[in-house]
């Protein structure tokens, strides 16, 4: 039983602050997710566990060994026992497939049994004696993985394993991968710029963001209870709207909204409040409701975004998300109205209106 | 992009490993002695001296001579090489792949032995418009290599789309195909520029006397070491000019390469009524330019009969060459790895300025950095080391060591560091990667770092001469000593000898190249060090 701690990490490059104080818990066999923008440093933190980069100080801890304290005390990748899967797999071009599963096994009468098995639980039996370059990418993923697996790794680090695979492909990558990962039973870290991703695939995300941990929780709380406005934008799309709040009930322009966990003063504050695309519900214009007239219909299939300009003056446009159906043209003049509570945060008085994106 | 990818790109992030840049930085130094000698040289003999034999006429008409024919040279060179490689490329020819064979082959012959042939078939031949006919069928390979590549990776839509714009054939050809390879073209005839400098064996077999045959006449025959230094200046500077002109135009040209270019082929283009005339012309350059030299060469040996050629002194002689060509290569190598490594893995501006400084030696023709270990030697070192064999494998080292830098820099670029990450994750020691995965990608680039160099040193001839100890002949030395006899028959062999070992190999190695994709990028010249290498990086 092994959890990995990280306890202040902090890494610059030059002059250049990638991680600045880094705390971050990952409990053994959990499946969590580093989700960032580009350049936020996730891999870098990676490779601070991989033993790959030292950091310039804090500590990784492995159970109860300290792994790297950003001192003297450093434990070398080849000794921690961490699977790792970097982007395109970054298989062995040289070695067969099954000399690439092999590569960290001793040899011994059994590395050839271990290999089949490994094979077999990555669903690539009678694959052993091609090359990478004989295989799809997915499948390349996947022999990346059981190389990992292999050495029975204390914990399993995916580095943006599925950015270089075609769209069609990914989601069915991403569940082998997982369903991989959870009958192993390791702990993993997945870094990850794909919201949709770290969701649906994690038990914990961490959002990275200018080299701290900005909010660690689970993918329904961290959809649900963003931090703030940025996060809120940055895990999906949200309309945020100016409000104020009085007795944990926001008065908006899309009506009375009931607030959950309100941190704010119980009576009277400015406060921004996240509706997400798909507690708006469009209806029939109905008298004393709220009304706007629509923009653009976009139509993915599953479901289609429509963006809607409020009746009033002064609003932004309104992202909702409705089940296909019939589409509507633009102009059409829809009711709006909201389900479900929402998510407000309290806003300093000297704090600048949010500009949108 | 990812951050992972943006790291990769940036390593010079990382400290540089102080143990493999002390090694590069040596190695860099050791490379450039032959400019620092020659500097030295022309101090010692003073500028009144030097001012004095750079003025005078003979320097003035040494100078026409070889700017000249390098002109003329080069544009021919360019315009052939050109045709050649859209003719085999982009259009119906017949039998393309042949042609491909066929007018590649010639790169491997050494440029005196395509005079020798000439000569040999043709006594009457000499003088300017031989030299511009013998040089222009050695060198246009140079051109039509780093082309056929270049217009293999470019978009060949482009022309299609010129054609539905309402372009005609030629200006489509002038303005889109001419456009996607002018860098390759250029840098091409760059290389056709340095080769051209460099020449001596050719120059002297055709009677047509230049910067170099001078320089060797004056040192060699005249033991005037100040007329050959203040001669051997002149020639450094021209070839620093060519450089220096190749990187100011690589600086503009980065817009060429736009998108990776389509795979797909496309229908050739239509010869029509020209094809018979297009065929005669490609089986003309052929027979020229592969047909006479070796053709010479077998009529000769036949001709000559088993009576006088003594079997064993041919063998003694190979043996020498090869022995020397496998020190070279694998001297040049090995030196090439850490600037290579270095290059590869810590790409900032300071290694690329040390692994540019490298390319300078491209400038100076191996007949200077012979010169120049020759009077280094009898002036500080009492003549120790002066036609020793250790001293003539360096001399070669230095002078292919660009060539081996691309080549060991390939090499190097197939091993990305992320694949030893993943070996030692997977609880391998750093050793054990190093052999397991390090060395079995990057040992077949590294072979043909050796093999170039190897070739190149076998074919090697102005050097060698000045260098080679008196007791040790080789291939070359062979030839040349029974060439200057008029004793054609007797230097047939050697000829043929070095043309087996280079232009068989050659070509595998020149279609090896073209295959590595960051080399055909850039078109990089292949099998001759290029200044296309330059910016290899």
């Amino acid at each position: 039983m092994k959890d990995l701690r990280i306890n202040g990490v902090t890494k610059s490059f030059g002059p250049q602050r990638v991680l600045c104080g880094v705390d971050l818990v990952v409990p053994h066999g959990s499946f969590t997710a580093i989700l960032g923008a580009s350049g936020s440093g996730k891999t870098t933190l990676l490779r601070i566990v991989a033993g790959f980069e030292r950091p310039d100080a804090g500590a990784v801890r492995l159970g109860e060994e300290v792994v790297d304290d950003g001192g003297h005390r450093f434990v070398p990748s080849e000794h921690r026992r961490i699977g790792y899967v970097p982007q395109e797999g970054a298989l062995f071009p040289h070695l067969s497939v099954g000399r690439n599963v092999a590569f960290g096994l001793a040899r011994g009468p059994k590395r050839r049994e271990r290999v089949d098995e490994l094979l077999e639980f990555v669903g690539l039996s009678g694959y052993r004696q091609r090359y990478p370059h004989q295989l799809s990418g997915g499948q390349q993923q996947r022999v990346a993985l059981a190389r990992a697996l292999a050495i029975e790794p204390e914990i399993v680090l995916l580095d943006e394993p599925f950015a270089s695979l075609d769209a069609a492909l990914r989601a069915s990558v991403r569940a082998d991968v997982l369903g991989v990962l959870r009958r192993a039973g390791t702990t993993s870290i997945l870094v990850t710029h794909d919201q949709d991703e770290a969701l649906s695939m994690a038990d914990q995300v961490g959002v990275l963001r200018r080299g701290l941990i900005a909010q660690l929780d689970t993918p329904s709380a961290l959809y649900g209870r963003p931090g703030d406005a940025e996060l809120a934008r940055f895990l999906g799309e949200s309309n945020v709207l100016e409000c104020e709040v009085h007795d944990a009930v926001a008065a908006t322009a899309l009506g009375r909204l009931a607030v959950e966990a309100w941190t704010g003063p119980a009576n009277g504050g400015r406060a921004r409040v996240m509706v997400r695309p798909e507690q708006i519900v469009l209806g029939e214009v109905a008298a004393g409701a709220m009304e706007g007239t629509v923009a653009s219909y976009e139509y993915f299939g599953h479901d289609a975004v429509v963006r809607v300009r409020p009746g009033s003056e002064g609003l932004p446009d309104l992202v909702v998300r409705v089940t296909g159906g019939t589409p509507l043209e633009p102009g059409h003049r829809v009711g709006l109205s909201v389900v479900g509570t929402v998510v407000a945060w309290p806003v300093e008085p000297a704090e600048p209106a949010i500009s949108s994106e | 992009m990812t951050d992972a990818a943006d790291h990769q790109r940036r390593p010079g992030r990382r400290r540089l490993p102080p143990l493999l840049t002390a090694g590069a930085v040596l190695v860099s130094v050791v490379v450039l002695l032959p400019i620092v000698f020659l500097v030295v040289q022309a101090v010692q003999v003073g500028w009144a001296q030097l001012h004095q034999l750079l003025f005078r006429n003979l320097t003035a008409v040494l100078v026409w001579n070889t700017v000249s024919l390098l002109l003329v040279v080069t544009a021919l060179g360019a315009v052939v090489g050109t045709l050649a490689a859209w003719f085999v490329e982009r259009t119906d020819l017949p039998c393309r792949r042949l042609f491909t064979v066929l007018l590649v082959i010639p790169l491997g012959i050494p440029d005196f032995v395509v005079s020798f042939g000439w000569r040999a078939i043709f006594p009457g031949i000499g003088g300017f418009w031989a030299a511009v006919l013998v040089m222009t069928l050695a060198v246009y390979p140079l051109v039509f290599l780093p082309v056929a590549a270049s217009l293999r990776a470019a978009d060949p839509a482009q022309e299609e789309v010129a054609r539905s714009l309402g372009l005609g054939r030629l200006r489509t050809f002038w303005t889109v195909t001419v456009g996607q390879a002018r860098l390759a073209i250029f840098g091409g005839a760059i290389l056709v520029g340095l080769v051209v400098l460099a020449e001596f064996g050719a120059f002297e077999i055709l009677g047509y006397r230049t910067l170099t045959t001078e320089i060797y006449s004056q040192f060699q025959v005249g033991f005037n070491e100040p007329a050959a230094c203040a001669l051997s200046v002149i020639l450094v500077l021209l070839g620093a000019l060519l450089l220096g002109s190749e990187a100011s135009v690589r600086g503009h040209g980065r817009a060429s390469r736009v998108g990776a270019g389509a795979a797909r082929r496309i229908r050739p283009v239509q010869l029509g009524r020209a094809r018979p005339a297009v065929l005669a012309g490609a089986v003309l350059l052929v027979a020229f330019a592969l047909g006479v030299p070796v053709g010479a060469i077998i009529y000769l040996m036949v001709q000559g009969g088993n009576s006088t050629l003594p079997p064993a002194s041919l063998l003694i002689a190979t043996g020498n060459t090869f022995a020397y060509a496998a020190a070279a290569g694998l001297v040049a190598t090995v030196a090439a790895l850490p600037i290579a490594l270095l290059s590869v893995r810590f790409s900032r501006r300071r290694v690329m300025a040390l692994e540019r400084s490298n390319m300078l030696v491209l400038a100076v023709p191996g007949l200077v950095v012979a010169l120049s270990f020759t009077y280094v030697t009898e002036q500080f070192l009492q003549g120790r080391f002066y036609q020793t064999s250790p001293l003539l494998v360096l001399t070669y080292a230095i002078m292919f060591f660009p060539l081996a830098v691309v080549a060991v820099r390939a090499a190097v670029a197939r091993s990305p560091v992320g694949l030893e990450e993943v070996g030692s994750a997977l609880g391998v020691r750093r050793r054990s990667v190093l052999w397991r995965v390090t060395l079995p990608l990057i040992g077949p680039g590294l072979a043909a770092a050796f093999a170039l160099v190897f070739l190149e040193t076998a074919t090697e001839l102005t050097a060698t001469l000045v260098l080679h100890p008196t007791n040790v002949q080789t291939l070359a030395t062979q030839f040349w000593a029974y060439e200057s006899n008029v004793s054609y028959s007797q230097a047939a062999p050697y000829a043929g000898v070095m043309v087996l070992i280079a232009a068989v190999p050659g070509y595998v190695l020149g279609r090896w190249f073209d295959r590595q994709p960051e080399l055909a990028a850039v078109a990089g010249p292949v099998v001759v060090p290029g200044p296309g290498t330059l910016v290899a990086a």
